[in-house]
């Protein structure tokens, strides 16, 4: 053996992976694993059997929900694996749920959405696993490279949902805007971390993509001003994720074009990546750097919180309310992340700022689904053109779907006793142990502002019409819709019950 | 086997929610049996309020004995102060109940179970004993709210439903920031932040700035129709179906005040300084200018409306001038008129509507001689008039003077003015009655009449307004039920208020350290 081979032998041992690596990662490659299985299914089951495939989809999402709740310490260390590139900074547990929720919620409401629109359903969900896979992933990563490599696997399958409905020219051309705008912010996040990687190794940073080594290095002052540009870039991709201002004005066209349950995955998963990468960058490797980037995160979410609002104020079509509804939200979870760094100590009842973010999200899932469920189950005939007024006497045409209505826009607006209001108190006293006012009054008004839109959507749902007499035709719904709905009604109380006790 | 206090507490709060719950979920549910399980879920905390009452009244029982813990980890217990609303409002809610009953209306069982769970969040608001879960239960109410509005309401009310919803989401939010500052201050943590030890830690502690007892007062304050935020109660409870006004005007809406007087009056320093002069202001507007606007309305559900704002006045009053000289008669003055009002503005809303079932309209223009057709009713409505504006043998008697006593202190102009307040509610009160029942009959209602003869109040009208009347004479006739109640609480409440005088935006001059555990040097 040469001696360089000998020296590339040491390096790859050293770099390879441990036997208890792929344990710490059992949940990801199960659900890898189960979109593979939906393709290896579609090629080998008969058409008539094809029913199978979402079945087969929940049941493993749910069985692997239930499998990363298992306190053992296989899944759940928090020791670097994979030579530095995996490490858990943020709660495990909380993370793999956010995105396993959310894929299973998609998969729930595709399959008939995608059936009435002859839309090929193992395909989607073949690509929605691969998301979900690396989104969780993502939320452990410690290294530049795993960051980059998850968040861009999930962007184009992203791309791929958001323009799946190929005869619908809005759902391409949501996909061609996403796609444009997704690769903007791919560009200036892999600038970024360039510029971060040159900066550093040019300081002697001996790996100045891991995270951990980063943050050591600008802890102890080495850093130049090359690299608080990088910082800056990295953190616009991550809020480009997030949908933060600036970079919330894809938000509105993307959800209003992309089929709706597409909308409702990029709402919370493609949202959820953001505020876990966002967190974990100014927590992990630009920690140092706080004294920077705290008051630039508090005045963005003042001004995310208030763009949010006002924007959903003047839209008629609910998917662009919900888009707008979005940013605010992104906005309160800016302002956990805000708390984490001015106030890395305080916790709200039992939650730290990390476990808010994560409940905070789990809030807005269900809130989201609930709402888009109630949508779904109204016939449209296009599926972008969705106006409040279309909801009409949808009390007396179907008081089930109002309801679902009635339970998921109070929970997103927070209002007792859903899981939305236990979310945002946990915000709010956060905020008020971080002592930033001018959050916390950004965020009431934002909540009284917000009840307007969340509220004309129920009321045009609810309220009685003068023209009394004329005859609505009942809207039936599919036994599997009013079992969704009753499950997430169910949970909005259920949860709000959890996070209190 | 005695059943314990608290648990009958916890029964009287979730049974109605229960019971809403099964209504909700079961609307197919035949008629009769919804009416007949419906009336469970107002009759239960009614008859169990009342006992509880008296239970805190005998000397044989200790605080303990009503607290337990509740859902969501908020414990539920009594205190003085909460011990006669939870009776008021069980009162007001079994007569809604029954209203609501002999209503015939669209998706019944829905429409039942609503008004079955703002009732059960009215109820919890007054049996908590945890600072935010008194804010969560009212909460909880504000959805049903609107939605009973918009589907079961009646004319103007897709503006008033959503101006409704946004005041008292704003002011609701207000006044959760100062809870939630309040809170951090207290130095307790969530669980055991009860609203008695969060009040006592505020007392003892460091004075909070006067922001946060502004953010209580406004925000409460809207949401007890303080001037200048009044403007959505009057078409919000106009708009609103009959039982939803008796119980959001009647009972829903002491929510604020009851917050104020534990929360505000006792350890933030409301009646002081700078803010204290707003206060007084806008309480004094609250009696004068909503007064004067009341004056002027012609249309009764409207008036009825607008007078139950104006007296929320007096109230004010009362939980300002305790504030101020550390007294504790105008705090026991205002509770009394807080339950006192409860029962008369639900009864004349019960009656109002009673009214316009049978004459088809609220216009005071179109009514008229009503009293010869429904004698009953007029009766009624007239003993309720009398109760409102405070005619001795009624509660509110004792409320409205003993307020007007309490303000002895104040420049005469001023007392003026808010005595002239008593003249002005007479004059519109009897002037809808006399609109209403006596003269001659307009040729629209002898019309009426003659097509479809009116008859008079039916047994369960009859049976739901003297249950609130018959509660208001008896605290009349026998105030001690009332102020033996909340008298120790708003003593110690008034003597909170003067713990120490606040110091006028000028910061404390600093002194040295003069504790104990600072040793010498």
């Amino acid at each position: 053996m040469t001696p360089l081979l000998a020296s590339l032998d040491v390096t790859f041992k050293a770099l390879a992976p441990r036997s208890g690596d792929w344990q710490a990662i059992l949940p990801e490659i199960c659900v890898a694993g189960l979109g593979l299985l939906c393709l290896l299914q579609a090629l080998i089951l008969p058409v008539t059997q094809r029913w199978l495939i979402p079945a087969t989809t929940r049941v493993g999402l749910a069985l692997i929900m239930v499998m990363s709740l298992v306190p053992v310490s296989h899944w759940n260390s928090s020791e670097p694996t994979f030579a530095g590139l995996l490490m858990p900074h943020l709660p495990l547990i909380g993370v793999r749920l956010v995105f396993l929720f959310s894929a299973l919620l998609t998969s729930l409401l595709a399959e008939s959405f995608l059936r009435e629109r002859q839309a090929s359903v193992p395909d989607y969900h073949h690509v929605l696993l691969i998301i979900t896979s690396a989104l969780m992933l993502l939320g452990q990563a410690n290294h530049f490279v795993t960051f980059f490599v998850c968040l861009e696997t999930a962007a184009v399958g992203l791309y791929i949902l958001v323009g799946y409905l190929r005869r619908s020219a809005a759902s391409l051309e949501a996909g061609v805007k996403y796609l444009v705008m997704g690769g903007l912010s791919s560009a200036l996040l892999l600038m970024g971390i360039v510029l971060v990687y040159g900066s550093l190794g040019s300081l002697g940073v001996k790996d100045p993509l891991n995270f951990v080594e980063i943050q050591v290095a600008i802890e102890a002052g080495k850093f130049t001003a090359l690299t608080l540009v990088g910082t800056a870039l990295i953190l616009g991709g991550a809020a480009f994720k997030l949908g933060a201002f600036p970079f919330h004005t894809w938000i509105p066209d993307v959800y209003q074009g992309a089929p709706t349950p597409t909308t409702a995955l990029l709402a919370t998963a493609s949202k959820a990546a953001g505020a876990f990468s966002l967190f974990l960058l100014v927590n992990v490797p630009f920690h140092g750097l706080a004294v920077r980037t705290a008051p630039l995160l508090a005045v963005l979410t003042v001004i995310t919180i208030l763009v949010g609002n006002l924007g959903a104020l003047a839209t008629t079509n609910i998917k662009r309310v919900l888009a707008l509804s979005g940013v605010s939200h992104a906005g309160f979870l800016l302002a956990i992340i805000t708390v984490s760094l001015v106030q890395p100590e305080a916790s709200a009842i039992k939650w730290s700022a990390a476990d808010t973010l994560w409940v905070y999200l789990l809030a807005y899932i269900v809130g989201t689904f609930l709402t888009t469920q109630a949508l779904l189950a109204m016939p449209t005939a296009e599926d972008h053109h969705r106006p409040i007024l279309a909801l009409r006497k949808l009390f007396r045409r179907s008081p089930i779907l109002a309801g679902a209505l009635g339970f998921g826009l109070s929970s997103l607006a927070g209002v007792p006793p859903t899981v939305g209001f236990a979310a945002k108190l946990l915000v709010l006293i956060l905020l008020v142990q971080a002592k930033l006012w001018w959050i916390l009054g950004a965020a009431l008004i934002g909540v009284t502002i917000s009840i307007h839109y969340y509220f004309s959507i129920l009321r045009e749902a609810v309220i009685r019409p003068s023209d009394d007499n004329e005859e609505v035709a009942v809207l039936p719904t599919s036994g599997l819709v009013r079992f969704i709905i009753g499950f997430l009604a169910a949970v909005t109380v259920l949860g709000s019950l959890l996070i209190f006790i | 086997m005695q059943i314990s206090p608290s648990v009958l507490l916890l029964i009287a709060v979730y049974t109605p929610i229960l019971t809403g719950l099964i209504l909700l979920t079961l609307r197919k549910l035949p008629k009769s049996f919804a009416s007949g399980f419906a009336l469970g879920g107002f009759a239960i905390p009614a008859v169990i309020a009342p006992w509880l009452l008296a239970k805190w009244l005998s000397p044989n029982t200790e605080i303990q004995q009503f607290i337990s813990d509740g859902p969501w980890g908020f414990g539920m217990g009594l205190n003085g102060l909460g011990a006669p609303l939870l009776a008021m409002t069980a009162f007001v809610g079994l007569a809604a109940g029954i209203k609501a009953l002999t209503q015939e209306v669209e998706a019944r069982n829905t429409y039942l179970g609503l008004i079955l769970f703002m009732f059960g969040g009215t109820l919890g608001v007054f049996a908590t004993t945890h600072l935010i879960g008194f804010y969560f239960f009212h909460e909880f109410a504000l959805v049903p709210t609107f939605i009973l509005t918009l589907f079961w309401g009646g004319e103007g009310r897709r503006s008033a439903a959503m101006q409704m919803a946004l005041y008292l989401t704003a002011g609701a939010m207000a006044s959760l920031a100062g809870l939630l500052i309040a809170l951090d201050a207290s130095g307790l943590s969530f669980n055991e932040a009860t609203l008695v030890r969060v009040v006592e830690a505020l007392a003892e502690g460091p004075h909070l700035p006067q922001a946060t007892a502004a953010l209580i007062l406004f925000g409460l304050g809207t949401l007890a129709s303080l001037f200048p935020f009044h403007s959505w109660a009057a078409p919000g409870y106009s708009a609103a179906p009959t039982p939803v006004s008796m119980l959001h005007a009647g009972a829903l809406k002491k929510f604020g005040l009851y917050g104020i007087i534990l929360l505000g009056a006792s350890s933030l320093h409301l009646s002081q300084g700078t803010l204290g002069n707003w206060f007084l202001g806008l309480a004094v507007a609250n009696v004068f200018v909503v007064g004067l606007i009341c004056l002027v309305q012609r249309d009764l559900k409207q008036l009825l409306s607008w007078s139950s704002v104006a007296h929320m006045g007096p109230i004010f009053l009362g939980i300002w001038v305790a504030g101020t000289n550390g007294k504790a008669a105008g705090l026991d003055a205002a509770a009394f008129l807080m339950v006192a009002h409860g029962l008369s503005c639900a009864a004349l809303f019960l009656l109002g509507n009673a009214v316009r079932t049978r004459a088809g309209t609220y216009r005071l223009d179109s009514l008229g001689g009503m009293a010869s057709r429904s004698p009953i009713l007029a009766a009624l409505f007239i003993a309720a008039t009398m109760a409102s504006i405070g005619l001795p043998g009624f509660g509110n008697f004792w409320g409205e003077i003993g307020v007007f006593l309490s303000l002895g202190g104040l420049p005469l102009w001023l007392q003026a003015i808010v005595a002239s307040t008593v003249v002005i509610s007479a004059v519109y009160s009897l002037r809808a009655v006399a609109a209403t029942f006596f003269g001659p009959a307009t040729e629209a209602l002898e019309e009426r009449y003659r097509v479809a003869p009116f008859g008079d109040l039916g047994l369960a009208e009859i049976g739901a307004a003297s249950l609130l009347l018959g509660a208001s004479l008896v605290i009349g006739f026998c105030p001690s039920i009332i102020t033996r109640s909340t008298n120790p609480v708003m003593t110690d409440i008034a003597a909170y208020s003067q713990r120490a005088e606040i110091k006028l935006s000028k910061p404390a001059p600093q002194r040295a350290p003069q504790s104990p555990a600072t040793p010498a040097r």
